[in-house]
């Protein structure tokens, strides 16, 4: 199973990218193995939605990564480097991805992250959308942005 | 005289909470906490339709979700004059327990043990054996916890639908439906759960902790067996005693609990202290005994928060939320109201419940040596043993029965309030509907209790107070303010979390009381 996994707060303009790329997925039909998932503001408690998957793509809003509106492909292992030490309430996918290897029951998937720089329009989320997709099938895209 | 100003980075502890400490001489003299951002989930349910607090206020906080979620839905419970049937009870019970316990753990060993190999420590005897356990990402039980309290989010997700922010409690039961076969799967993960939190914190079964009375048992117990000295709770217990958390973090001494987990009709569990709530409410003021809660007694002040008011003090259900930023220059320091009881600041949390349902062991501690920190941590890290045989229980007794709904009509209009004792401690939520849109709606959450400011009386919250007297060794690593905060527990929510390049919590955050 893939899964892309779809995170913010759709409540919070500066934050809603990954809820509207949710809300596009759901609406259109996805490929066989393929699975979209709201992810809300959760991080550690995206474990179960991240266990047991052969690959997972997250979805998320990112700063000062790219341009404006730029979607980007990032690394999860400089994601995993910004990790407090002390995991808090606001503890989001850089802790998860920290501690995923040890907690994780079976083998850690492949992790791929979709990242939209600053305020998102309806191209950016369409982009990630399309972009995602691709990802999550294993598909070959162009340079790690787009 | 040496004088000193910490501003104590607290967002290292839980969003937006900041800590300011005057030192003096090493000590701390005195200390303002400081809510940094504002919020206004009061505001933004004014004008919507009767229900949809059930929908928001779990949105208040990924920790605490089904703790809004509850209060919201008791609220209206309370307008429509319904009493949800015993299976929706049971399973409301159930949810929030869960809740409490998964947050209970991970703040012990993943928030407040994290202190615990602080540098600091370096040259204690129980240093690299902490750091085994404890260091963040890799220590033993720091990756247990996570492991193992996941079983709990599952557990809520199967009741829940999701979790967090479920919406699953409504006014009259619940909308899921859980088939016996799920309740059944709800069993066999907190007997799973069971199972670990006895073997690897207790060190022993849950029964023979129960045991545990006094001061005098609990140095027994430490004694009995190598199980009990290295399970984390033992092993807790002699680092905090052999770093002297046992003698810091005082507070106001006063306690409070809105009391929570009403007992369903016909259940066979009995509360620890008697009465119709697994939890009792009540009050508890310093060096006295513990008095009948009454909700008109509560109040909020904003004299030092940045609100606008022409009054003192407004009871809740007539509170008001109008956001009055002035900067530095007057008195207002905070975005938390400051909450009262009987006009006076109160603690609340773990271990106001057990003091207040008259538990044994912690009463004497308290009264041995005073709370501080340690019996403060120790309440939250022992609270799973009171709950989970109760928990197994109600996760039986409600597959006897698959009534979870009782309809409770159309919810028009009138005033409810909501009132449980969150993980956290007491939650509150006022609510008047008119013509079946929401009119008004406050929100006193826990660690507006804890975290309060001063009041108009210039009295400071629990958390000001705990803080004062506190012996700082080294004002460039506070690490005994963090414990003291830490021990509180206090809970400022995220609701934006982008990623940032370069900034080591990964998120923007907006805190919330």
């Amino acid at each position: 199973m893939k899964r892309i996994v779809c995170i913010g707060n759709r409540y919070r303009p500066e934050d809603d990218a990954g809820p509207r790329v949710y809300s596009l997925l759901r609406g259109s039909a996805l490929p066989d193995g393929v699975e979209a998932i709201d992810g809300g503001m959760s991080g550690l408690d995206l474990l179960a939605s991240v266990e047991r998957a052969e690959r997972v793509v997250f979805v998320d809003c990112v700063s000062g990564f790219g341009r404006a509106g730029e979607v980007l492909v990032l690394d999860p292992e400089e994601v995993a480097t910004a990790a407090s030490p002390r995991y808090d309430h606001a503890a989001g996918l850089p802790y998860l991805l920290r501690v995923l290897p040890a907690v994780c029951d079976g083998p850690a998937p492949e992790v791929i992250i979709v990242g939209i720089e600053g305020r998102a329009d309806g191209a950016a989320v369409a982009a990630a959308a399309e972009l995602a997709l691709k990802l999550a099938r294993g598909e070959p895209v162009r340079g790690g942005a787009q | 005289m040496s004088k000193l100003m910490v501003n104590v980075p607290l967002n290292r502890v839980e969003g937006d909470l900041e800590i300011r400490a005057e030192i003096v001489d090493g000590r701390v003299s005195e200390a303002w906490a400081c809510g940094t951002l504002y919020r206004g989930f009061e505001r933004i349910l004014v004008g919507r339709a009767a229900l949809d607090g059930l929908v928001i206020t779990p949105r208040i906080c990924g920790i605490c979700t089904t703790a809004h979620l509850t209060a919201a839905a008791r609220a209206l419970d309370a307008i429509a004059g319904t009493a949800p049937p015993a299976s929706a009870v049971a399973i409301r019970n159930v949810a929030l327990m869960a809740e409490h316990i998964q947050s209970d753990l991970r703040h012990t060993f993943l928030m407040f043990a994290a202190d615990l190999v602080n540098p600091a420590y370096a040259g204690e005897p129980l240093f690299e054996e902490a750091m085994r356990r404890y260091e963040p990402f890799r220590g033993e039980t720091a990756i247990e916890t996570i492991r193992e309290t996941k079983k709990l989010v599952e557990l809520l997700t199967i009741v829940g639908g999701q979790w967090p922010h479920s919406s699953f409690i409504v006014p009259g039961g619940l909308v899921s439906v859980s088939s016996p076969g799920d309740l059944l799967q709800c069993r066999l993960l907190l007997r799973r759960f069971r199972q670990w939190y006895q073997s690897r914190i207790l060190g022993c079964a849950i029964e023979r902790w129960a045991e545990v009375r006094s001061t005098a048992d609990l140095d027994r117990w430490l004694e009995e067996s190598e199980a009990h000295r290295n399970g984390d709770l033992g092993f807790c217990l002699r680092f905090m005693r052999a770093t002297g958390l046992d003698q810091i973090g005082r507070g106001t001494g006063s306690f409070l609990s809105f009391g929570s987990l009403d007992l369903p009709g016909g259940t066979a569990v009995r509360a620890p202290a008697g009465g119709g709530q697994f939890v009792p409410a009540g009050f508890l003021a310093p060096g006295g005994g513990v008095s009948e809660f009454h909700e008109e007694k509560v109040t909020e002040h904003v004299a030092c928060s940045w609100f606008q008011d022409d009054e003192e003090a407004r009871h809740p259900m007539r509170g008001e939320t109008r956001p009055y930023a002035t900067g530095q220059e007057s008195a207002k320091y905070s975005w938390a109201k400051a909450p009262r009881y009987e006009g006076s600041p109160a603690e609340t949390g773990p271990l106001a419940e057990a003091l207040i349902a008259g538990n044994p062991l912690f009463s004497d501690l308290v009264r041995g040596q005073g709370p501080n920190v340690l019996v403060r941590q120790l309440a939250r890290l022992a609270r799973p043993a009171e709950l989970m045989p109760a928990m197994e229980t109600w996760l039986s007794e409600a597959a006897q029965d698959p009534t979870f709904y009782k309809t409770p009509g159309e919810i028009t209009e009138g005033e409810g309030v909501g009132l449980i004792h969150a993980t956290r401690g007491a939650l509150g939520h006022w609510v008047r509907i008119e013509q079946g849109t929401i009119s008004h709606y406050q929100i006193v959450t826990p660690t507006a209790w804890n975290a309060s400011p001063r009041d108009g009386g210039g009295a400071p919250g629990p958390i000001e107070q705990a803080l004062a007297g506190t012996p700082v060794r080294d004002a460039a690593n506070p690490v005994e303010l963090g414990h003291v905060v830490r021990s509180f527990d206090p809970c400022l929510v995220c609701t934006v979390h982008a990623l940032q390049r370069g900034r080591s919590a990964g998120r923007v955050i907006v805190g919330a009381l």
